[in-house]
């Protein structure tokens, strides 16, 4: 691995650099792509920063590879190619110490039927090794803001879909990272629900920590996004300042320019 | 190791909280094994009493008036009024038990010192019917055998050259583990195995499915830390219900009704720490065993019912050699002491009998361990490749 990929720019909290995943396909699987090719690219050749502190969203439709980027950035996969630096620490050479920086909420709303709120949390905390003073004041801070007291002695398998997804963000949020992955977090939820979550976001930039997160839902991004990307078939087609974006699209509203970009796959697009 | 601790301790908390894996690995071999034992004994012993002590229809062809009188009893009901037709079918419709047709010489045969020659007609699943018969007509045939030796001065010790006297010298503790003791380890193996099912299923193809696996890769837990955690977990379900399963069994055995005192003694002493001992240190890595087998197996699955289709066959697999142990012959020899599971179920046998080899009872500890280990690296080299992990 070159030397300039393992240094950590200072202005970034992740650093993704020229990261690739390829998957081998089955018989069955080239059947269905109807290919040839014995391996397919998930994502190919990415690369972008995010700035520490601020919250970069990842864009793309469905299948664009969104999921599997996080998802190396979450360690899960391995990249195929290139490397991702976490608060400095490689996904390849040291995936458990990046481990302890992050906390990672996926797309599905699942847990532990059979546990409580309380001895979910209490699991991911034990396993990130949290002291037990510290735990119970973090449990109440999180409890408290995402409104999980109130059904916090109830079984999984008794809540609706929006309380699990408070308890899973609870999860992910309980050993108080200073990076934080959401993939899709406010997908398939109530109104009111989704908007506590954009409030944790909210609180959790204002608490300086650095957030990446993946979602279809442009209006969020209009409010909570400081920097972006947009991947389209496994490539990165756009990456910019919110800023920049803004302005980059002033006639525009940002579903039209993202489906614009998506479109033109980040070249020659209808710019303002 | 604290991190596996953790992991342990939350998924044992989530599966004793599974009824299924309640009901399958504690409530069926603790109480559902001794009722059953005590109920099915007791149930046999009632109805083999009903059946010795049922009064029998036996009708009878061309016989002769004396064998008549010498049948007749409160046991039994005699009818004269068949033809051999009539009297099949009233014995194929249950009316009757049996058919006695004698041949029309038998009494001239009988008497002239030949064979008389009678059919015994009966159904075959009426098991104790010939049994009960053929004491009946035995009876008369040594009283006309006395007779005619009688007839010609002949002793009854000249037919009978040598008298054969058996001692069984056989303790009630060997007996008990060549009999009993090829049973006993044939099911706690397979509650052990069935009891692993369960837990691996949902603690590994479940936590797949639901997407939960993904979150607890992104945590600071290493796969190996996690694979050891829940197979742990598994083997632990495992062992329990074997222990249920013999605490079932002797619990059993101990209430069955009439038990001959010297077994009631054995089956007491049976459950000695040196038994337990032995027993467990062939049962701790068998489970281990079970546990990296059904791990590496089941992560293979996207989805509950895959996991199942996948687990079904193997139940085969574990079972054979474990009912290979009843087989009369089969017996703990050098060879048999590395087959997997067909060892633990013969040493088992032995070990109640007190007839171990402790030569042979070494190498078949550290054979399972061997396994156990093989399954645990197997599982963990699944459990490393991604595909394998994410759904």
């Amino acid at each position: 691995m070159q030397a300039s990929i393992k240094k950590l720019n200072t202005t970034s909290m992740i650093e993704i650099q020229n990261i690739s995943k390829q998957y081998s396909l089955s018989k069955k699987q080239q059947k269905e792509l109807q290919t040839n090719a014995a391996t397919i690219n998930a994502v190919n050749e990415v690369s972008f920063t995010c700035t520490p502190g601020s919250v970069f969203s990842l864009l793309g439709a469905n299948g664009a590879g969104k999921t599997t980027t996080l998802r190396m950035i979450a360690t899960i996969l391995k990249p195929t190619k290139g490397d991702i630096l976490v608060g400095g620490e490689s996904v390849t050479e040291n995936p458990e110490k990046v481990r302890k920086k992050i906390g990672f909420l996926t797309g599905s709303t699942n847990l532990y039927d059979r546990l409580t709120p309380g001895e979910i949390v209490q699991y991911f905390a034990d396993l990130h090794g949290m002291d037990k003073t510290i735990f119970e004041q973090r449990k109440d801070k999180l409890f408290t803001q995402l409104g999980i007291h109130e059904f916090s002695k109830k079984r999984i398998a008794q809540m609706s879909t929006g309380m699990k997804q408070k308890v899973s963000i609870a999860r992910s949020m309980i050993h108080d990272p200073s990076i934080v992955i959401f993939d899709e977090p406010t997908s398939g939820l109530d109104v009111i629900t989704a908007n506590s979550i954009i409030e944790l976001i909210k609180q959790c930039k204002q608490d300086g920590k650095t957030i990446i997160f993946s979602s279809h839902i442009m209006s969020e991004v209009d409010l909570l996004c400081d920097e972006l990307a947009i991947i389209s078939k496994g490539n990165l087609i756009y990456s910019n300042t919110m800023k920049n974006f803004r302005t980059e699209f002033a006639h525009q509203s940002l579903t039209e320019a993202f489906i614009d970009i998506v479109k033109h796959d980040g070249k020659n697009f209808a710019k303002a | 190791m604290n991190t596996i601790l953790t992991v342990l301790k939350k998924e044992l908390k989530d599966t004793l909280r599974d009824k299924r894996t309640l009901i399958s690995a504690i409530v069926i071999p603790a109480l559902i094994i001794p009722l059953l034992i005590i109920g099915v004994t007791k149930l046999q012993k009632t109805l083999m009493a009903k059946e010795e002590n049922k009064q029998l229809k036996i009708a009878l062809i061309g016989y002769p008036e004396n064998i008549k009188t010498q049948l007749q009893d409160s046991t039994v009901a005699l009818f004269t009024n068949f033809t051999v037709a009539t009297g099949k079918e009233a014995i194929s419709k249950d009316s009757l038990d049996g058919m006695i047709e004698f041949s029309t010489d038998f009494l001239a045969n009988v008497n002239d010192m030949k064979s008389g020659k009678m059919n015994l007609y009966y159904k075959s699943t009426n098991f104790l019917l010939s049994s009960r018969i053929s004491e009946k007509l035995e009876v008369i045939k040594s009283q006309i055998l006395n007779e005619r030796l009688k007839k010609l001065n002949i002793s009854t010790e000249t037919l009978a050259p040598f008298d054969i006297t058996k001692v069984d010298i056989a303790t009630a503790k060997e007996q008990l583990g060549k009999t009993v003791g090829g049973f006993l380890p044939y099911i706690f193996i397979i509650f052990c195995f069935t009891a692993c099912m369960y837990p691996a299923i949902d603690l590994i193809t479940g936590e797949k499915e639901k997407g939960t696996m993904e979150t607890l890769l992104s945590s600071p837990a290493s796969r190996f830390q996690i694979l050891i955690g829940k197979m742990l977990t598994i083997a632990i379900v495992g062992l329990t219900a074997a222990s249920m399963t013999i605490a079932g069994m002797v619990l059993g055995l101990k209430f069955l009704p009439d038990i001959p005192a010297d077994f009631l003694t054995t089956i007491n002493n049976m459950v000695s720490p040196k038994f337990i001992v032995m027993l467990f240190a062939m049962l701790i890595p068998l489970c281990l065993f079970f546990a990296g087998l059904l791990s590496a197996i089941v992560i293979r699955a996207k989805c509950f019912k895959e996991a199942q289709t996948l687990v079904t066959p193997l139940t085969f697999v574990i079972f054979i050699p474990a009912m290979l142990a009843m087989i009369p012959g089969v017996q703990l020899n050098w060879q048999t002491a590395f087959i997997p599971i067909l060892n633990i179920a013969l040493a088992t046998k032995e070990i109640i009998a007190g007839t171990i080899n402790m030569g042979q009872y070494a190498a078949i500890v550290l054979s399972l361990i061997a396994l156990a280990l093989a399954a645990a690296l197997f599982s963990y080299k699944q459990f490393s490749k991604e595909s394998m992990v994410l759904k």
